[in-house]
């Protein structure tokens, strides 16, 4: 009879922590969506509800359903419930994106040279309301203006929330306007597509006193765009007393300069990889 | 005199080379022990290629940024997320930590590595995306009481950025499908 009761308060020690009070969390939810979960036990508990950016801790009735405020799961990712009366037990949930509601917008670079092929990249990373990333797969279309009545579409569906564009520059000049949007959700980028190196470069020359003024025609580049002012045009004139060379910047879509004479002089110039016409001057100001 | 001339020497020279060698070694010896082992498989990656010295610091500041994240929640100290987290996921983190000295409450990381995947490397190498498989042992403490411990291996969707001199972290979110 002694060893039966024995066993039995044996049993009755072992079993008791395993009745420690429980809760039960659904298995997934939705970011920023109340919810309950039902526990068990009697009396009261402590309750921790732990994600990767969250933590709270506070007292509740046990044996009831204990509400969760969507405030509390506002992070998408795991969230481990802890439970705590005499033992702990613990269950855990993943929180998930509440749906696509933010875009965030890379495109590079913001001055682009003119018919450069690929030379534009936008990036889109899409993010619910609370910024999650949104990994379920979503269709983000991108749209280039190249001017107001022009529009060119391209749709991407993306991946781990990421979707992605190359993009050709066109040939004309000005601000290109690339749109990115998911649902009702839209982010704009302007870029700013800039003639690209010159072509064609001519220089002509006069003669003022002692000293010769050499000037570029208009410098365009071979889309017929005007290289922007600020690019540097070299001059290189070699006399009998050398070489000499002189870097100016276009000003007003032209590149001058004056260099003194001395006898026969032959000029060239250059900007970037283009080098343009040779001129020969013969006995020049002297 | 002489041979005492020579041994003073000596004794110098040993001298000077214990002095120059035990601060090297022991600051090897101290980030191989602190930081967690993080291998980054680039197999996959896209649109752009990576370069052999990007993967190796991207996998080195991801490994400071776990040890500076694990130190500034057993620490309550946001400031350390400075180093090596960006944007979002400092945020999040400093709201952690807000949420620990609130509570009493803290989550300690035992680190045990981290498997890297690269996803994604942005045309204009801004941003990159990786998936870690990260194995973990978490415990998390009422004041000085462990009230829960498991050995975890999660699975994170990671974006990273590149900063001045180092990549930072960006965004950090456990996956769904993770098995614990």
């Amino acid at each position: 009879m002694r060893l039966f009761v024995s066993t039995l308060l044996f049993w009755i020690a072992a079993v008791v922590p395993s009745l420690a009070a429980e809760v039960h969390p659904p298995s997934q939810v939705l970011a920023g969506a109340a919810f309950s979960m039902p526990s068990s036990g009697a009396g009261q508990g402590t309750l921790y509800l732990i994600g990767s950016a969250h933590l709270s801790k506070r007292q509740v009735n046990l044996g009831t359903d204990i509400e969760v405020d969507g405030d509390d799961v506002q992070h998408a990712g795991r969230y481990t419930v802890i439970l705590c009366t005499d033992q702990c037990s613990a269950s855990e949930f993943y929180v998930h994106p509440a749906g696509p509601d933010r875009l965030s917008l890379l495109v590079h670079p913001s001055r682009v040279p003119v018919s450069n092929p690929n030379a534009i990249s936008a990036v889109a990373v899409v993010w619910d309301v609370y910024h999650n990333l949104e990994i379920s797969p979503e269709t983000v279309k991108f749209t280039v203006n190249p001017d107001e009545h022009t529009s060119l579409s391209e749709a991407r569906t993306t991946n781990n929330g990421i979707a992605w564009i190359r993009l050709t520059s066109a040939a004309k000049s000005g601000v290109v306007k690339l749109q990115a949007s998911v649902g009702k959700v839209s982010e704009i980028r302007v870029v700013q597509q800039v003639a690209s190196d010159a072509c064609n470069l001519r220089i002509h020359a006069s003669s003022e006193s002692k000293k010769i003024v050499i000037e570029t025609d208009p410098v365009r580049d071979c889309s017929g765009n005007f290289v922007p002012d600020g690019t540097v045009v070299s001059f290189t004139m070699t006399d009998s007393a050398g070489e000499t060379t002189v870097d100016v910047p276009i000003k007003r879509g032209v590149a001058k300069v004056e260099m003194p004479a001395h006898g026969h002089a032959r000029i060239t110039a250059a900007s970037g990889v283009v080098t343009g016409n040779e001129l020969n001057l013969a006995g020049g100001g002297e | 005199m002489k041979t005492k001339a020579i041994m003073r020497r000596a004794l110098l020279a040993v001298s000077a080379a214990v002095v120059i060698s035990v601060p090297a070694s022991f600051v090897t010896v101290h980030a191989d022990d602190s930081l967690p082992k993080v291998s980054l498989n680039a197999d996959n990656l896209g649109p752009r290629s990576i370069e052999e010295l990007t993967s190796k610091v991207v996998a080195r500041d991801y490994a400071f940024a776990w040890q500076t994240m694990a130190e500034a929640l057993e620490q309550n100290r946001p400031d350390l997320l400075d180093g090596y987290f960006t944007g979002i996921a400092k945020q999040d983190l400093a709201q952690m930590i807000a949420d620990q000295t609130k509570t009493g409450v803290r989550v300690r990381y035992v680190d045990h590595g981290h498997k890297l995947d690269a996803l994604f490397y942005s045309p204009a190498g801004d941003a990159m995306q990786l998936r870690d498989h990260a194995d973990l042992e978490i415990n998390v403490m009422d004041g000085q009481k462990v009230i829960h411990s498991e050995q975890v291996n999660l699975q994170y969707t990671v974006l990273m950025t590149p900063g001045a001199d180092r990549w930072l972290v960006r965004d950090l979110e456990v996956a769904p499908e993770a098995k614990p």
